[in-house]
């Protein structure tokens, strides 16, 4: 067992993703740990919890990013972190056949990067929300990341589909489209990502892209 | 002929076994996801006394076949279900094993 997951864990690391997508579960059952990548042309973001209980988890995250420099076309500065995070299951709804959550994620830690001259402390409180059935999913958030001289404020919107039921045991494939804001402070960036879903009983794959690039995010519940 | 007694209480005996296998069938609301529900063969796949085990999520349905001796503590997967964040609805034992409950289920899809 500790074997399997350390191989898992380190076949997530070596994946060497991040994530920030982990919406629609960012934490396991209680005693349950969970690992969420996501990468993206500019972020990229590794994240580890362990539920200490039904509703709470605690977990550390890494991540990277890119934001464009004000006035400077095709300029971009990048910015580091590391953080220690707090997941809270602020209300469930269980209904015969849909579930409906309220999710609050804070962040404490440290970002570095260009233009600044030496670490700062770094916060974050992120709300998230989620309503989905066998065939439908629907989820928003907003997730403000605030340090001295440091704004990365995302806001999203995803929506989706199932193309069929599937048996608890078998792979399940949806399609999601996510429209996302980020805002640095003095600018902004829209996204609009098409993703494939793909869902089994212990791995989460979403596969996307954009006029950007590519987007790739994973959940492993070892 | 005493022979051919002895053969037909066996096999009735087997019969009567079969019928009365010690199966819950639990109802449960939220159960939307299979990479959400995990949590919940995890836990219960840890019990010592439980067996076969399926999962349902259209018809929102775990069943868990007791082990050969055993008996399924009802109370006890309850609260293993609710500590994974679901509800439980409805609680029945059923005389099927879960490989009949699986058959039955998938028939009716």
């Amino acid at each position: 067992m500790v074997r399997r997951r350390l191989i898992g864990l380190g076949l997530a690391l070596a994946l060497g993703l991040c994530s920030g997508g982990a919406l629609a579960l960012p934490m396991g059952s209680k005693g349950e740990g969970m690992v969420m990548l996501d990468t993206s042309p500019d972020q990229r973001e590794l994240a580890a919890n362990f539920a200490v209980s039904t509703v709470d988890a605690w977990g550390v995250a890494v991540g990277r990013w890119s934001e464009p420099l004000h006035g400077v076309a095709a300029h971009e500065r990048s910015r580091e972190f590391v953080a220690a995070t707090y997941t809270r299951r602020v209300q469930r709804w269980n209904l015969p056949h849909a579930q409906a959550n309220v999710w609050l994620v804070g962040m404490v830690g440290q970002v570095r990067g260009q233009g600044l001259n030496s670490q700062r402390s770094l916060g974050s409180l992120a709300v998230m929300a989620d309503y989905e059935t066998t065939r439908v999913y629907v989820g928003a958030g907003l997730r403000p990341m605030r340090a001295s001289g440091v704004r990365h404020d995302s806001t999203w919107l995803r929506g989706g589909f199932s193309f069929y039921e599937a048996e608890y045991d078998e792979v399940q494939p949806w399609f999601v489209l996510e429209a996302k804001r980020v805002n640095f402070g003095g600018s902004a960036k829209n996204e609009v990502t098409p993703m494939l879903r793909f869902i089994h009983k212990r791995v989460f794959v979403e596969i996307g892209g954009n006029r950007d690039g590519a987007q790739f995010n994973l959940m492993w519940s070892p | 002929m005493k022979v051919l007694c002895a053969i037909v209480v066996a096999a009735s005996l087997l019969v009567v076994g079969a019928a009365q296998a010690n199966t819950v069938k639990l109802s449960v609301n939220g159960m939307v996801c299979a990479f959400c529900a995990q949590g919940i063969e995890k836990r219960l796949s840890k019990m010592p006394e439980n067996g076969p085990l399926y999962i349902n999520l259209k018809q929102k349905v775990v069943a868990i076949q007791a082990k050969p001796g055993k008996t399924i503590d009802v109370d006890k997967v309850k609260a293993e279900i609710t500590e994974a964040g679901y509800d439980v609805v409805q609680v029945q034992t059923v005389p099927q094993t879960v490989a009949a409950i699986r058959a039955e289920m998938k028939a009716k899809k």
